[in-house]
């Protein structure tokens, strides 16, 4: 999996692996905006870093569905120096995303799906930016629309 | 920071490419959402053409195969046997059909996926091949050596033990 230095353009191969113990002594509310510690036992945690690297560039919170071949994605973030007009890296969202989608096939083929409750004035963006389609409140990917985000963030 | 700050500080385009924020419904909204999302997706799923389906099915595998070979230590419920029956089951095949495609004897088919025997080299080139390129012969190639090293780590004190006598010399440093 890649993402992009914005400023250089470079490729710059990524990790994603589950959140551990020591993990959250680096995760504050300052960079990280939400709670993480309150998420733990009731989703799945995993954070994206660097290839090789400790430091935290984004995080993802899943909830699986089995009974639906559903996996949710309950939040995400990346770190605070990631994001807005003068973030460092692009496409670290796209790769979390993704990484969701990858692990929702692994576990369901061709029955899997991801989803994710957007805020009102994000919808649209979600819509446009990873081809989500309407379930509602909710927002989907699965069958052709799943498989090629994870062809496009993790190649 | 809360939603409400962000959203005056930044666009609707540049949060959604940064975040999924946390949205608390009823437990009656979450019933009519969950049922909404239902509907979506059995739509989708009407739509769904039968290679998209056969995508997803060998996406997974893939997948699987990944995590296993990938692993730091080999998981014991996965190996070649696993995968090829999966791959296998996911075609929807016969396992007689299935072997005259890949132009091997069922006996041969059958000791494979039983772990009675390991897969001779021209397997895995027989299985991308046969599987469109989709799933590459190194993929097969690095599951049956995780295999091999999960085989060696459960003997490898028994095997150590057995092949002492024959080491009569050695270096002086460790690493």
């Amino acid at each position: 999996m890649a993402i992009m230095e914005v400023a250089t353009g470079r490729k710059l191969t990524a990790a994603v692996s589950p959140l551990e113990g020591a993990d959250f002594k680096q995760i504050t509310k300052k960079r990280y905006f939400f709670d993480w510690k309150k998420e733990k036992g009731s989703a799945d945690l995993f954070k994206l870093t660097l290839q090789g690297e400790s430091d935290i560039l984004g995080l993802l919170a899943l909830i699986d569905f089995p009974r639906e071949f559903r996996m949710q994605i309950h939040l995400l973030c990346v770190s605070s120096e990631t994001h807005g007009k003068t973030k460092k890296y692009d496409g670290i969202a796209g790769t979390l995303i993704a990484f969701g989608g990858r692990t929702a096939i692994s576990k369901y083929f061709e029955q899997a799906c991801i989803s994710l409750l957007p805020k009102t004035e994000l919808r649209a963006h979600y819509k446009s930016k990873y081809g989500m389609m309407d379930g509602g409140p909710q927002l989907f990917l699965e069958g052709a629309r799943l498989h090629a985000i994870i062809k496009k963030y993790l190649p | 920071m809360s939603y409400k700050k962000l959203l005056q500080e930044h666009s609707p385009k540049d949060l959604a490419e940064s975040f999924v924020f946390p949205v608390n419904l009823s437990a009656k909204q979450q019933k009519t959402a969950d049922l909404q999302l239902a509907e979506g997706r059995q739509k989708a799923r009407e739509k769904m053409t039968d290679s998209e389906k056969l995508m997803g099915r060998l996406l997974g595998l893939k997948f699987r195969m990944e995590d296993y070979f990938r692993a730091e230590k080999p998981d014991k419920e996965y190996s070649f046997s696993y995968f090829l029956k999966l791959y296998i089951e996911l075609l929807d095949m016969k396992r007689r059909g299935f072997a005259e495609q890949i132009g091997i004897d069922e006996t041969l088919l059958s000791q494979l996926i039983n772990h009675r025997r390991t897969p001779p080299e021209y397997i895995p080139i027989r299985l991308e091949l046969h599987s469109n390129n989709s799933i590459p012969a190194e993929y097969w190639f690095r599951v049956i050596e995780k295999d091999r090293e999960g085989a060696m780590l459960l003997n490898k004190a028994a095997m150590r033990k057995k092949e002492m006598k024959y080491v009569t010399g050695g270096i002086s440093v460790r690493l």
